[in-house]
């Protein structure tokens, strides 16, 4: 079977269309039985009592910001590298939910710190981190957004996408070097809460809702994609035929 | 299984705020995703179905 | 090739002083507001003094960026030079060069007196003026792969910024960083050899990064 012709966005598009189901449905049904035993079944926590529930979708939106830029920036470097429109339309496509992700996990980060901390946002390293990686994401979407030539969107995307993921490691380095050197001794870092088992497969089933979820939504977008960007090519094709 | 009270101990703000925005962030996503995508269908319905026709052919 | 690059662009820079100039005022411009928002407290002044210095710098080579490309693009050179067979990578670097010595080097140098303004001592002012020396070169290298991204582009210079500014923290911090452990009475080593680290790092990768870029958007 020839895989290979899957590379071409017309011919990816129905087998996008098929993959769609199988990720959204079991996404659904993980998120149902996350949030289940993430409230019914995990216990109350010892030292921060029921404010903790908060982890199960917090934890799961920063691994996902932090792991959708990766991916993001391998497909549009593949896409650059190889001239593969797909994987830069996949690269696109991914951009969007992960600043999405990365935003809710500031917010719920918030939501989190302001009764265990006693502030709404607090500059550790963490939360600071997070937040340069949502300007990366936005400066990644302003650009594709404002060149109005698709395959140099592509290509200046890929540049900043890996520019900016070299940089990744260099800036939460820096700003941890920061953060310990400023550190007030008035906030105390939370420490993790000692993972109690049912708490930890809560978790963890999220965290593979999630995923599922990003893929799925990330197929429909670049279904979307495919066909805004194919409409000329397809045109030009039945006209010269 | 334990019932959780909806008070959550008095944080139930913190919960159920966070998790309202995760849902509306969601929401948000799959709204506009859809509308979208229904420009998109009506884009293509212009245009010639060069994509779901050949989308159909079997042969590779 | 690399001199001829970085002498066509200062006498280039040179007939047009008041773009320079100009970048050099909105730093002494934007350093002096802070007193008159923060208030002349002298303590105050000198413990975000560093801070600053520093976002003004950064904020100054923002508005200097946006020449660096766009004029020779305009009016076709920029195409002209990469047909030639020299590697674009000296030619990124001259260019780099000539706008760190015409737009950042001034601000270097007045660096002192914002200093005395802010009531540091000779000994911060110093580490201020290496931390800058150090930094603003990488401010440009870094700065010019967002303006080849964005050459040509409607709205370009705000969109450097959005590019650009999240890749500076670092610098910020080990620039801002090393003077205010002055100030307190720490060592600045660490943060100088560190920045000291990210020149050399820049200046190897940054050319290579900008030259492909502009491959992509003049084409």
């Amino acid at each position: 079977m020839n895989l290979y012709k899957y590379a071409s966005p017309i011919n990816f598009y129905p087998l996008a269309g098929k993959l769609i189901p199988w990720f959204a449905i079991p996404s659904a049904l993980l998120f149902a039985v996350g949030l289940f035993m993430g409230f019914f079944i995990a216990p109350s926590d010892f030292q921060q009592g029921d404010a903790y529930r908060i982890i199960f979708i917090h934890v799961p939106a920063a691994w996902l910001g932090m792991f959708l830029y990766v991916l993001m920036a391998i497909y549009a470097g593949v896409g650059w590298a190889f001239n593969a429109r797909l994987a830069s339309m996949m690269a696109s496509s991914i951009s969007i939910t992960g600043a999405m992700f990365t935003f809710l996990s500031l917010v719920s980060g918030a939501f989190w710190g302001k009764p265990t901390w006693g502030t709404w946002w607090v500059w550790d390293a963490r939360m600071t981190s997070t937040l340069i990686l949502l300007f990366l994401y936005i400066g990644f979407i302003s650009l594709q957004s404002s060149i109005d030539d698709a395959r140099r969107a592509d290509r200046a995307g890929a540049v900043l996408a890996l520019v900016g993921v070299i940089n990744v490691p260099i800036i939460y380095f820096s700003v941890q070097w920061w953060n310990t050197l400023h550190q007030g001794a008035t906030i105390r870092i939370l420490q993790k809460p000692t993972i109690h088992g049912s708490m930890l497969w809560s978790m963890l089933i999220m965290l593979a809702a999630c995923w599922l979820y990003s893929v799925a939504v990330v197929l429909v977008r670049l279904r979307c994609t495919i066909l805004e960007r194919e409409q000329n090519a397809a045109r030009f094709a039945e006209a010269t035929v | 299984m334990n019932w959780p009270d909806l008070n959550m101990g008095g944080y139930g703000f913190y919960i159920w705020g966070s998790y309202i925005f995760a849902l509306l962030a969601i929401v948000w996503e799959l709204v506009t995703l859809s509308y979208r995508k229904k420009v998109a269908r009506e884009q293509e319905k212009l245009a010639p179905k060069v994509i779901s026709r050949k989308a159909n052919e079997t042969t590779s | 090739m690399l001199r001829w690059i970085v002498w066509r662009d200062l006498m280039l820079a040179w007939r047009r002083r008041a773009d320079a100039l100009s970048t050099l005022f909105f730093f002494v411009i934007v350093v002096s507001l802070f007193p008159l928002g923060i208030g002349p407290e002298a303590e105050l002044l000198r413990s975000v003094a560093p801070g600053v210095v520093w976002v003004a710098a950064l904020l100054a080579s923002m508005l200097s960026l946006g020449r660096l490309f766009a004029n020779d693009y305009q009016d076709g050179t920029l195409e002209q030079i990469m047909m030639t067979p020299q590697p674009l990578y000296l030619i990124v670097l001259g260019k780099v060069a000539a706008q760190w010595l015409t737009s950042e080097l001034p601000l270097v140098c007045i660096a002192p007196l914002l200093g005395v303004q802010f009531g540091l001592s000779n000994k911060t002012v110093g580490v201020l003026l290496i931390t800058l020396l150090l930094g603003t070169p990488v401010l440009s290298l870094i700065g010019s792969i967002g303006a080849a991204l964005t050459l040509g582009l409607r709205s370009s210079s705000v969109l450097i910024s959005i590019l650009v500014l999240p890749l500076y923290i670092p610098i910020l911090i080990f620039g801002a960083g090393a003077v205010e452990a002055e100030i307190i009475g720490m060592t600045a080593a660490s943060h100088i050899y560190l920045l000291g680290a990210v020149f050399v790092l820049a200046l190897i990768f940054a050319p290579w990064a900008t030259a492909a870029a502009l491959k992509i958007s003049v084409e």
